[in-house]
């Protein structure tokens, strides 16, 4: 098991955003997670990362190392890296410095080397540049390298984001909507990139998705959240067909009896 | 050529090194007086201030507007440590870079939880509250001023007039920018710069947020710090509460947004120019202090990246040209 939460719970005021979740996730699995807005996904995210702290009670472990109160940086060290769904890019930093910037967890050097400016700095620098300006090139935006993040299209941010957070080498990448606005063609592309990705680094995923054909056919499993509450767990094809998920999306199945009650009040 | 560069790449120091000896020349050759000296020296002290400034405020994001406070501290440590305790330049500025150091963390502490606005109106009260401080206290000589001040002076050799003085200066400012330029290359420029760019993505890819912020503004302090001690101890030797008002924080300000935030040359390039104009303008002071301020507001207004910015950009576009045979039309 890479992720293990236990009675994970998260409420803002009086509302239960999340509510005791238990989930767990072992290495090399590719893992959808749906739901309706507001059923508390990405709420999830920013627990695990740390962005926000969880509740009294709760329980989570990444790859052996408890993190329920740890901050998001030393989780990032530990080798969880995600991305968020508004993007969250670095519009005023070239493309490649965005990139770079997602390296820091690995930065080799030191502070006082850095300072003093010594040779080595300057050579493991370009290393790693080298290495981000190939990983740009495998997501296709070499040529925009040295331009601005905020000069990019709405489909290459999406691909830049992701750059950055493989430019860590993590060992889960959660991803919160990889492809919500892209157009079919691209959102084939963007799944076709994440998947090579992948098989190189040997991630384990967590992709939160609207377009459930994405997650039908790409993720080994599906967890269902609904009102801060897994409903429901399984592989593709099971949740498709469990009626608590097709309850939280279409609504409650009734029988006669029932209907007529609801249609004379 | 390209030998030189590849040296130039690996060993940058060589690049200061070249820069300091053509420094080193320029007074007897282009200076035709004393006041030019001075005026240089003068330069020299702002475009440490403006190069510190740059880290916390154009690289870091941190909106301090107390920086001026941080200076004081640097100059009064001098002067108080000559006046007290009879020390000399070389050893009043380390202390006073350590020093201020420690009143950078204390300016720094604030920028956990305000942010903005609200974190320039924070270090605004505290750079204030530092020179209140120094005008009441009779400790510091209060409105008198610590006079006197002497000039350092190295095997025999007294640097005590501005035309020897700016080499002291020029070595300083030399040493600071090196260093400057040398953190905001490595990925530690780049951990400033996601934490001015979005700090809870900063976050997320493990940048230890509090610990950059608070390492901006000792880096910054101790540039401040070791500017002030050079102001201090430059001739006539003479520092007084009233050259670290919020005037002076305005022109820093100014400095730094003219040649561009968040760019490496842009302190410095913002220095040269806004010292020259400060000094050319002397006869109209009344209006002096509307001048920096529309300055800052046009620069932000119509140029929003300074100078530098504006230098990068037409080298980008024409390096783009070159490699794509293509017009850039954004």
């Amino acid at each position: 098991m890479i992720l293990k939460t236990k009675q994970l719970s998260k409420s803002f005021g009086g509302l239960k955003a999340i509510n005791k979740v238990d989930f767990e996730l072992p290495k090399n699995e590719i893992r959808g997670i749906i739901g309706p807005n507001g059923s508390g996904k990405s709420t999830f995210f920013n627990l695990v990362s740390g962005i926000y702290d969880s509740d009294p009670g709760s329980y989570i472990e990444f790859d052996g190392h408890d993190i329920t109160f740890a901050p998001p940086h030393e989780i990032a060290s530990y080798g969880l890296s995600r991305t968020f769904q508004l993007l969250r890019l670095y519009q005023d930093m070239t493309v490649i410095d965005n990139v770079m910037s997602g390296y820091h967890t690995r930065v080799p050097y030191k502070f006082f080397d850095a300072v003093i400016g010594r040779k080595k700095i300057w050579d493991q620098e370009r290393a790693i540049k080298e290495e981000m300006m190939e990983l740009l090139s495998f997501v296709g935006l070499a040529d925009y390298a040295e331009l601005n993040a905020s000069e990019l299209s709405g489909g290459q941010r999406r691909l830049l984001v992701l750059a950055r957070a493989i430019a860590m080498k993590p060992k889960l990448l959660m991803l919160d909507e990889p492809a919500a606005g892209l157009s079919p063609v691209n959102v084939d592309n963007l799944m076709k990139i994440i998947m090579q990705l992948k098989e190189k680094y040997g991630l384990t995923l967590i992709i939160i998705e609207h377009i459930l054909k994405v997650v039908m056919d790409t993720c080994n499993s599906v967890t269902v959240f609904d009102h801060g509450q897994k409903i429901a767990e399984g592989t593709p094809a099971q949740v498709k067909d469990d009626n608590a998920v097709i309850e939280a999306y279409l609504g409650k199945k009734m029988d006669d009896e029932e209907m007529r009650k609801a249609l004379a009040v | 050529m390209e030998k030189f560069k590849s040296i130039i790449r690996d060993y940058p120091f060589i690049a200061f090194i070249i820069a300091f000896i053509i420094l080193a020349f320029v007074p007897s050759v282009v200076f035709t007086d004393v006041y030019q000296s001075h005026l240089a020296t003068l330069i020299f002290v702002n475009i440490v201030v403006a190069a510190g400034l740059n880290i916390v405020k154009g690289y870091c994001g941190q909106v301090t507007v107390g920086h001026v406070g941080l200076f004081a501290v640097g100059s009064y440590t001098a002067g108080t440590l000559f006046l007290y305790l009879g020390l000399g330049f070389w050893a009043t500025l380390p202390i006073a870079i350590i020093v201020t150091a420690f009143f950078g963390v204390a300016m720094g502490i604030p920028s956990f939880r305000l942010e903005g606005p609200y974190l320039a109106l924070a270090t605004l009260g505290g750079g204030e509250a530092i020179r209140l401080f120094i005008e009441n206290g009779n400790f510091f000589r209060s409105t008198f001023g610590i006079s006197d001040i002497p000039t350092p002076s190295l095997m025999g050799y007294n640097f005590d007039s501005p035309d020897r003085y700016y080499f002291i200066s020029m070595t300083i400012m030399i040493i600071a920018v090196y260093f400057s330029f040398s953190i905001l290359r490595s990925g530690v420029g780049r951990a400033f710069m996601s934490i001015r760019e979005d700090p809870i993505c900063a976050a997320a890819a493990g940048i230890n947020v509090k610990k950059y912020k608070i390492l901006a503004f000792i880096l910054s302090a101790m540039f401040a710090g070791a500017a002030g001690a050079v102001y201090a101890h430059m001739p006539p030797g003479y520092i007084h509460p009233n050259n670290y008002t919020v005037i002076e924080m305005v022109t820093f300000l100014a400095m730094v947004v003219l040649g561009g935030l968040g760019h490496i040359w842009g302190g410095i390039i913002g220095a040269i120019v806004i010292t020259i104009v400060y000094d050319l303008t002397r006869p109209l002071y009344k209006y002096q202090l509307l001048i920096f301020g529309l300055t800052i507001v046009l620069t932000i207004l119509f140029m929003p990246k300074g100078l530098g910015g504006f230098i990068d950009r037409y080298f980008l576009e024409k390096r783009f040209k070159k490699k794509t045979g293509t017009e850039k039309t954004t």
